[in-house]
Order: structure tokens, then C-alpha cells, then sequence
């Protein structure tokens, strides 16, 4: 029974192409109190990660909550996909998580062992992740939607933040991109769950491995990539550090049919409003695989890498001790550079 | 001029690419695509030049309008389409709906169950040739907003859609029938006793 069950029906979006477009996003913030006091080491303002609150000299409490409708259809899965976006926030952040509770809402008509396999997989991905589960809290809905909100710890002298880069750093992506095609290519049957078994492995792999790397190396500015895309979430760190940045996309790792599906229209209605977000980005637009590489680049992704601006002198070395560090796919995207007028070139090949 | 008209207004994508492509697995040879947002537009246009079609874009009050033609015979092969394509009606074959739910329990998922049973009718690659709607089951082709649909887009797939007329008149809703014609009971009772292979739900 189990295996006719098609959970992504259970969802009209699908992982973070369900998050709230960043315009909006930021203009609701506006409007609210912006939180400040000296222990308050984390901006709400600059698209920062995770709320970052100083406990005592060297410790600091980072706490950060996710949660989304499936993007697959074994539970299992999607509970591992879901608990890894969740503790990817503590992880950009430079901490490490130690306690989560679960976020559920589910429709009545859902047997109960789904509900049961996917908190499994969410359980199974906090315990990997060397964290506890320790509450939660359920509702029913018409759609499904899980998640968790974690809480960590970090040595506010070693925490990486999103507004360090500086011109010359060159920038490292973690985990390849593609998530938000696939997702609506598997929701509208265009592939099977099994043809993107590499996005569903890279979904549910914890950034623990790339974390405790780039840690190893100068780091000065970091975040994760999740539905605003790769374009969105480096747009964040460019502005927040008021630097600009040359995105390299022949660079840039690509999950297995990613293109391949984008040129079958399988591109998510989030992309359109992260293109509307990043303001004033130079594109390549010369022909169709443009078109479909600038999809993938704003491309919402569920439980991306990690996105890093690292000293240009490690960033090569960083990413071969990525490859074996749990990052198979890590690579060298492009390059910082000094603000100019545009926030962003993307351009073909690598350019140092 | 285009032979099929697609309005794929206040469909969420892949929705509008999911019936681009039927349509065009049907033999469609020029379809008239109407959308109302840009993401819906570029996937469009992207899934049929893929396909092997040529696209041309006008922008209209509200969304745009997609003129969808294959480039010739060729096009015809497209691999894209061939996929998935939709066969004709299975002959001989009839669905008999005799209440507006699957099942006796919770009313909730009984009717939960027909709205997706009548979805997988849609989305199945072969479809009866015959489907009957009796008592509660002509709520279906009246009332519902989603079923209507469904059931439309099996009618375009060459299914019979027959209503109940007994039923009609009992529930009030002779009016609002929305898809498929009226039956009277005669007809009905020589399709069950013809039919090679009858499903009654």
C-alpha cells in the first residue's frame, strides 16, 4: 500500500519552491522591529542564516527552523531531506547542532506508518548529525509539511557569517544544483524517483562534512543554498558585504538531468521570483542552454550546499578536501570582486 | 489557425506543461495555449521547442498567448511526446459511478478518493470508453468544480460521458450538467449487459 502512496500529491509546492519570494520576504521585516541588544550577535536584516544569541564568554546559542510540503515520494526520504535543510542553517552558521523538535502538519486522511517512516528519516538524520530529538509539535492540514527547528552551539570567534567576503576571495559551492527542476519533473511525471536517485542522495546528505572542511580554511563569508537558488542566496552575500561577484556557470556542478528536464519546462514558479529578486545581474542570453543554465542558477534548492567565499590562495585546496570530505561534487563557481554597479556577472568559463 | 484552444489560465506549473504535452501526444497539430504568468510562458515555450514544435509568443491583458505549430513530420517522432503517449479508448470497456464517493466510511475521504480516482482517470494512458454517472455520482459532472474538469478532459480523450437522467431530476440539477449527455435508463442497462469489462464504483 505504502508504495502507491504518492506523497508529493500531498503538496502543491514542492520543497523550498514553496518558500516566500525574498522581495516579499524583506518587505514584511521592514515593517516589524528590527531586534537588537548586545547578545544578539546575528542580524535579522541581512538574510543571515541562523539567530545567533550570546550565552557566555566563547558560547553562543544558534537556533533556526525549516519546514515544507514533499518534494519526493518515499517518506522515509523526505523526513531525512527535511531534518538535513533544517540543520543545514547551523552548520552555514559554523556551529554545530545539538537539539531539534519536530514540525508537523499532516491531512487526516494520511496512514499514520507514512507519518511514522518519515519521522524516521528525520530522527535517523538528527542522530548522524551527533543531535538529539527532544519535542515537536502537530497539526493537521491539508498538506503535508515537516520540518524541524534546531537549536546548536557556536565559539562566536570561529562563527562564519554572510557578510565577510572580500574582493579576491573565490567562491565555493558544495553540493551540486538542480533540486527545484526535478522536484516538478517527478511531481508532473516527467522522470521517476529512481532516474534522480543522485538529487535525492545529495537532498538528504548533511553539509556536517563540508562544514567541519571549510572550517579548516579562511572562510570569511558563508551561507547554505536553499529556495532563493544559488543566484538569490549569493545576491544575499554580495549585498550584505557590499562586494559584487563573477558567477562562473560552466563551473557551476549540475545534478544529472537537471538540464535535460529544465529544457522540458520543468522549471518551478519560485525561480521566476528569485530572477526578480537579484537586481540587475548580467546574463549570458546568447542561446537555448543559456536560457536553461540561468534556470538552474536560480533554481529554488531544497537541502543545497554550502556556499563560501574562501582566501583565493585555499579555495583550490578546499574544494579536493571537499571531494573527500563528503562533498564529491564541491567546485570553485567564480570570484569576488570589488562592488561595482552590477551585483553580479554570470559569465561562461573560470576566470581568476 | 490553431485546431485545439488550451486555456491554462490559474494553473500552477508543471499543470500547463502537462497539458501541452497531452495535447500534443493526442496528434494536436497546432494548439492555441493561453497563460497567465511568465513561469508558465518560458516552460511552455521551452517544452515544445524541445519537442520539435515552433513557438510564437504574443503577449494579451493579463498573460499570453502560445501559438504552438510542429515543424513537420519529424516533429511527429519527438521523443518528448512519444514518451508518454495517450492511447485510445479501450472499446467494450464501461466505469459505473453510482455515488459522488469510493467506499462506505468517513465521508471526507470517500470523496477525497473519487477526486483522485477520477484524476488518475486523466492522467491514466488508457481510458474507458464509457463512463456512467448514477444517484449522488451526477454530483460529479454538475457541482464540482474539480471533477467537471477531470471529467471534461476525459470527454476530449473520446470517453462517453453519460448522466443519469432520473438522477438529474431527482437532485435538481438537470441544468448544471456541465459534461458528457443525458441517458435514460434503457440505454444505460444495454451498455452494462454489452459491456466486455465493467468496473462499478
Amino acid at each position: 500500500m505504502t508504495d502507491s502512496i504518492r506523497l508529493t500529491s500531498y503538496s502543491r509546492r514542492a520543497g523550498c519552491a514553496a518558500k516566500v519570494g525574498p522581495g516579499d520576504l524583506q518587505d514584511i521585516l521592514s515593517r516589524l522591529p528590527e531586534e537588537s541588544r548586545p547578545e544578539l550577535l546575528s542580524s535579522t536584516r541581512n538574510g543571515e542564516d541562523a539567530g545567533v544569541y550570546l550565552l557566555s564568554e566563547g558560547l553562543a546559542m544558534v537556533q533556526t527552523v525549516d519546514f515544507f510540503g514533499p518534494m519526493v515520494d518515499d517518506p522515509y526520504s523526505f523526513g531525512q531531506i527535511a531534518a538535513a535543510n533544517a540543520l543545514s542553517d547551523i552548520y552555514a552558521m559554523g556551529g554545530k547542532p545539538l537539539t531539534s523538535l519536530n514540525v508537523v502538519a499532516y491531512p487526516c486522511e494520511l496512514e499514520l506508518d507514512i507519518i511514522e517512516s518519515m519521522l524516521r528519516g528525520g530522527y535517523d538524520k538528527v542522530h548522524e548529525a551527533g543531535a538529539v530529538v527532544v519535542g515537536g509539535h502537530t497539526v493537521h492540514d491539508e498538506e503535508l509539511k515537516y520540518g524541524m527547528a534546531v537549536t546548536g552551539v557556536v565559539d562566536p570567534a570561529r562563527m562564519t557569517t554572510i557578510d565577510g567576503a572580500r574582493p579576491g576571495d573565490l567562491l565555493v559551492l558544495t553540493k551540486p544544483i538542480g533540486t527545484g527542476i526535478l522536484a516538478t519533473a517527478l511531481k508532473a511525471d516527467f522522470i521517476s524517483e529512481k532516474e534522480i536517485g543522485e538529487a535525492i542522495e545529495s537532498m538528504c546528505a548533511l553539509n556536517a562534512g563540508a562544514a567541519g572542511v571549510l572550517s579548516r580554511h579562511e572562510v570569511s563569508a558563508c551561507t547554505d543554498v536553499t529556495g532563493f537558488g544559488l543566484a538569490g542566496h549569493l545576491f544575499e552575500m554580495l549585498r550584505a558585504g557590499n562586494v559584487s561577484a563573477e558567477l562562473w556557470a560552466d563551473e557551476v556542478p549540475l545534478l544529472e538531468h537537471a538540464l535535460e528536464m529544465a529544457s522540458m519546462g520543468m522549471v518551478p514558479e519560485g525561480q521566476f521570483r528569485n530572477r526578480r529578486y537579484v537586481i540587475g545581474a548580467e546574463l549570458p542570453m546568447n542561446d537555448d542552454r543559456d536560457d536553461l543554465l540561468v534556470a538552474c542558477i536560480y533554481d529554488p534548492q531544497t537541502s543545497g550546499g554550502l556556499l563560501a567565499a574562501i582566501g583565493a590562495g585555499q579555495a583550490d585546496a578546499a574544494v579536493e578536501e571537499l571531494h573527500g570530505g563528503g562533498a564529491p561534487r564541491a567546485a570553485v563557481i567564480g570570484k569576488v570582486t570589488p562592488r561595482s554597479e552590477k551585483l553580479l556577472r554570470v559569465r561562461h568559463e573560470r576566470n581568476d | 489557425m490553431a485546431d485545439f484552444g488550451l486555456d491554462c489560465r490559474g494553473l500552477v506549473c508543471p499543470e500547463p506543461v502537462i497539458r501541452t504535452k497531452r495535447a500534443l501526444a493526442e496528434g494536436r497539430k497546432s494548439l492555441q495555449i493561453t497563460v497567465d504568468n511568465e513561469t508558465a510562458r518560458d516552460n511552455v515555450s521551452r517544452f515544445a521547442r524541445t519537442s520539435g514544435c515552433e513557438v510564437d509568443v504574443s503577449e494579451i491583458e493579463g498573460g499570453f498567448v502560445l501559438s504552438v505549430t510542429r515543424a513537420g513530420s519529424a516533429a511527429d517522432e519527438s521523443a518528448a511526446v512519444q514518451a508518454h503517449e495517450k492511447r485510445a479508448p479501450r472499446s467494450g470497456s464501461v466505469i459505473l459511478v453510482t455515488a459522488d464517493e469510493i467506499g462506505k466510511g468517513r465521508r471526507e475521504l470517500g470523496t477525497t478518493l473519487m477526486k483522485s480516482f477520477l484524476y488518475a482517470c486523466v492522467e491514466a494512458d488508457e481510458v474507458p470508453a464509457t463512463m456512467i454517472f448514477m444517484n449522488s455520482g451526477v454530483r460529479l459532472v454538475t457541482e464540482d468544480d474539480e471533477t467537471i474538469a477531470h471529467v471534461k478532459t476525459l470527454e476530449e480523450r473520446g470517453v462517453d460521458i453519460i448522466a443519469c437522467g432520473t438522477c438529474l431530476d431527482y437532485y435538481g440539477l438537470k441544468e448544471r450538467l456541465a459534461s458528457g449527455r443525458v441517458g435514460n435508463m434503457y440505454e444505460i442497462q444495454t451498455m452494462l449487459i454489452s459491456a466486455d469489462n465493467l468496473v462499478a464504483l
